[in-house]
């Protein structure tokens, strides 16, 4: 194909630039180098629809905390189409960086950059439990409200995915752009089932899932034996599921976690016992007195969902320790147990005392280091830690090639009390930009306002100079050939 | 001289005998004709014949022996005020399903006591919908005048109102909607097939037979299309844009889920957009305007959410490109009697006067389908016109005259 290009100077630039470009004017590039110079007029003014475009989202020199324990000063994170594609340093960007010679019309891809100097960037927080963020529980993607004041403000907090009810979903809102796609209504929810409700503290309920666990054990030992057996004898049927509770099973499987609320000690216990004798990790919701228990809890491989400000006295009538500590959170992370912390308020709440409800992960995550936890696992903690207790974590949790291209800016250190998120980005779209929005753009606005990168590419004399010179430096290869 | 042979042209019963007035020809002279389709013309002409509005034009000369009335020097006249969204007159409930089939027109009361008002506040035709949530039915224009129904009806069937939320059995109405009208044309495709199949063989049975003897055959009848379910058959109607489509929402979200539902489904469709005190709906301002559709709204600035900052909402959509309809602030009759007053609040606060006017008069009728008839001041279209003896959009302004279809209904000019 490279031996049809046309001697015309134009068309060269412009075949070297579509040449490598994945999509259908790369394909009918080709017939129209084939064709007379007169026919490419027509072919030049079929425009590409937007949603076949690809989106890169650019944020560049920045301090990147990627969540995964490496911090990469002056580097950037690189999304296409949602997903994070590269994280490194000067990355290039089509538009900017190369296809200069692609008219803007013909271009197939749409780039925005954020230019991150002297700011942070971090995955989207995770909140593992909220309510009233997107929608109505239970069904999210027809009741998600993308222009809700409580969504903004769970960006605001840096808060991309939440946990709500059973559902795990994303702070997706609509931005009203020229070149904007339809709203991704199927983009919201990232897992409908993050967790199998289990009940263990009373005798009935202990009871009962003991009963539950049995059957589900026997369904699997069975199943197992099937299933060498049936290599041997096509004709052996499934073993019956009939009265084998398909939640419990699924947590046996290790298709979800099971979760168990539970605070005091002796729940915590038996909690870790039974999920020692089945083989199972349970996810502990309040774990108030874990701290007693850690090393059990870390030894049944036990996480736990704990609100590091959590306060309640010992029961006096018992001689063993108890009752709420600040080092709790710091206590269950030296035994091994993975924690997920998560402020008393679910909901955003604008009365009362400021700093207790979900829009303060943070503030809250600042208790747990106070108590001694390290601020590596506390990021953990409001991170990829609730994504893996929800089974998201191949999505979100950490900035890591492969996954979502969901991440916030901030202005310092994120477990700083001084510190805002100035930009939240979701499936690499930014869908939060602190001065856009009335809640805190007049607290120490920033000095310099974001970059769109079109304004960036014909704001003054520089750039319209660089872009002469660069058509210029084609026509001089064209004429070369 | 021109006007000569224009009103010659229009009206073939112009062929006055001196001295004798025609009865049901009228020329009104007014100092200023405000009228939607051709702006503003200056001492206007109007001249009405049987109903309608024969020719409107500035300073025409008038054949002798038409009747005259000159209005003065600071005279207005607009078309007839609009209504495409009321249930004046309607006291039924609805359910909150859908039931596309149901008229708005089977509950229709002429008896109602405040017609007559409101025509007097220079409400010539109404659009009136059926109750309920989900989908309630088809409208019915009226003009609030007259002894029965049939009198008062303009056109019957003229919208479908549905109502959609941000919620799935909302949004299931509109794609079971469609689905049930997809199997439908399944079922017709089918049985039209069958027919044809059956037609084929009873011709090929028939020169079989020929030959033989001249034995019975059975005869194929006329092809006759399965009755499609009443709801299939509205939602057919919609995709044959027979009918258009009132969709109410209530904020910029139930908007996106509209367009979810929506989907791939063309069809014609205005929407009807509350303003209240937190109206969001700014968020797709852009895409209202590039759609270019019709929003329903009433005469009122909204604050922007959690604020106390004014925002004229029906200014801004109609800025951004979305036609623009005004309804009364609410369905009562005292808004309607300050419905132009309201209306001139709104232009107060930015909304260009053109646009103002043309949401009371044309735009509505065009919701009802009747823009060919109703809702400009210009040859050919029903004579529903206004006259006031200054700004109508000023609060001291009175009503001077209503003139329904070329009648004087209400007022009197002289």
């Amino acid at each position: 194909m490279k031996t049809l290009k046309s001697s015309t100077t134009w068309i060269t630039s412009c075949a070297l630039a579509l040449y490598a470009l994945p999509s259908p004017v790369h394909a009918s590039s080709a017939l129209w180098l084939d064709d007379d110079d007169d026919k490419d007029e027509e072919e030049e003014s079929k425009a590409i629809p937007e949603e076949d475009k690809d989106r890169y989202f650019l944020v560049e020199n920045a301090e990147v905390h990627t969540g995964t324990g490496q911090v990469l000063r002056d580097a950037s994170v690189l999304g296409k189409n949602g997903k994070i594609v590269e994280i490194g340093y000067n990355l290039e960007v089509p538009g900017r960086d190369y296809y200069l010679d692609v008219p803007e019309d013909e271009r197939d891809f749409r780039v925005q950059i954020l230019d991150a100097k002297g700011l942070r960037v971090y995955p989207g927080l995770v909140a593992i439990s909220s309510s009233g963020l997107a929608g109505t529980s239970g069904d999210f993607r027809n009741s998600v409200n993308p222009f809700s004041q409580s969504m903004v403000l769970g960006l605001a907090a840096g808060i991309t995915s939440t946990g709500s009810g059973r559902s795990a979903i994303k702070l997706k809102r609509y931005m009203s752009t020229e070149h904007g796609l339809p709203y991704d209504f199927d983009g919201i929810v990232l897992s409908e089932s993050t967790y199998a409700s289990m009940s263990y503290n009373s005798a009935a309920s202990k009871r009962a899932l003991r009963e539950k666990l049995i059957a589900a054990r026997d369904y699997l030992v069975k199943y197992r034996r099937w299933e060498i057996d049936v290599k041997k004898d096509k004709e052996l049927k499934e073993p019956d599921k009939k009265g084998v509770d398909p939640n419990v099973l699924n947590v046996l499987r290790g298709n979800v976690l099971g979760r168990f609320r539970a605070s005091d000690r002796g729940d915590l216990l038996a909690i870790a016992r039974l999920a020692q004798e089945f083989g199972f990790r349970p996810v502990i919701d309040g774990c108030r007195e874990g701290w007693t228990v850690a090393d059990e809890l870390g030894r049944a491989g036990a996480m736990a969902i704990i609100t590091a400000r959590d306060r309640r006295d010992k029961n006096e009538t018992l001689v063993r320790e108890g009752g709420s500590s600040i080092e709790n959170g710091a206590l269950l992370a030296q035994a091994g147990v993975p924690i997920a912390i998560v402020p008393a308020g679910k909901g955003v709440d604008l009365g009362g005392i400021v700093g207790r409800d979900i829009m303060h992960l943070p503030i809250e995550v600042g208790f747990a280091i106070r108590g001694g936890l390290s601020e590596e696992l506390a990021l953990a903690s409001i991170t990829i830690v609730p994504a893996r207790m929800m089974g998201i974590d191949h999505r979100v949790g950490t900035l890591e090639v492969g996954k979502d291209c969901d991440l916030i800016v901030t202005d310092g250190d994120l477990l700083h009390y001084q510190t805002f998120v100035q930009y939240a980005v979701v499936d690499g779209e930014q869908v939060y930009d602190k001065e856009d929005e009335m809640f805190f753009a007049h607290i120490r606005p920033r000095a310099d306002a974001s970059i769109a990168p079109e304004e960036r590419l014909d704001a003054g004399e520089n750039d319209d100079g660089e872009e002469e010179s660069v058509e210029g430096d084609a026509e001089e290869e064209g004429s070369d050939d | 001289m021109i006007l000569n042979t224009i009103l010659m042209a229009t009206s073939s019963v112009l062929a006055p005998t001196p001295g004798l007035a025609m009865p049901d020809v009228m020329a009104i002279k007014v100092a200023k004709a405000e009228t939607v389709s051709d702006g503003t013309i200056h001492n206007a002409v109007i001249l009405v014949e049987d109903g309608k509005i024969a020719v409107v034009g500035e300073d025409l000369p008038i054949e002798r022996g038409i009747r005259v009335v000159d209005l003065g020097p600071d005279s207005v006249a607009i078309p007839g005020l609009v209504n495409a969204y009321s249930r004046q007159g309607m006291d039924s409930r609805g359910s909150n399903d859908s039931q596309p089939q149901q008229l708005a027109s089977d509950e229709l009361y002429p008896g109602y006591i405040y017609y007559p008002e409101i025509l007097d506040a220079g409400v010539t035709t109404l659009g009136l919908y059926p109750a309920g949530n989900g989908i309630p039915g088809r409208a019915v224009a009226i003009r609030p005048h007259g002894k029965d129904k049939a009198e008062m009806i303009v056109q019957d069937d003229v919208y479908l109102k549905m109502l959609l939320r941000s919620n799935s059995s909302s949004k299931k109405m509109i794609t079971d909607g469609f689905e049930k009208a997809d199997e439908y044309i399944e079922k017709e495709t089918k049985a039209h097939e069958k027919w044809e199949k059956a037609k084929e063989k009873a011709e090929k049975d028939k020169k079989k037979k020929k030959d033989d003897d001249d034995k019975k055959v059975a005869e194929v009848g006329p092809y006759v299309p399965p009755v499609p379910d009443a709801k299939a058959k509205a939602f057919q109607q919609l995709r044959d844009r027979e009918l258009r489509a009132l969709i109410s929402i209530g904020s910029a979200g139930d908007y996106l889920h509209l367009i979810d539902a929506i989907d791939d489904e063309d069809f014609d469709w205005d929407l009807r957009i509350p303003v209240n005190r937190s109206l969001n709906i700014f968020y797709v301002k852009r895409e209202l305007g590039e759609l270019g559709c019709r929003v329903v709204m009433e005469p009122s600035l909204s604050m922007h959410p959690n604020t106390r900052r004014l925002r004229n909402l029906p200014m801004e959509l109609s800025e951004a490109g979305a036609k623009l309809v005004l309804i009364p602030r609410s369905d009562s009759l005292s808004n309607h009697q300050s419905w132009l007053k309201d209306t001139g609040e709104l232009i107060k606060a930015g909304l260009p006067r053109d646009v103002a006017l043309r949401a009371l008069t044309h735009e509505p009728a065009e919701i009802l389908g009747l823009g060919e008839r109703l809702g400009s001041l210009s040859a050919g279209k029903d004579a529903n016109i206004l006259f006031f003896k200054s700004d109508p959009f000023e609060p001291g302004t009175e009503i001077e005259a209503v003139m329904l279809e070329g009648k004087i209904v209400s007022g009197e000019v002289n």
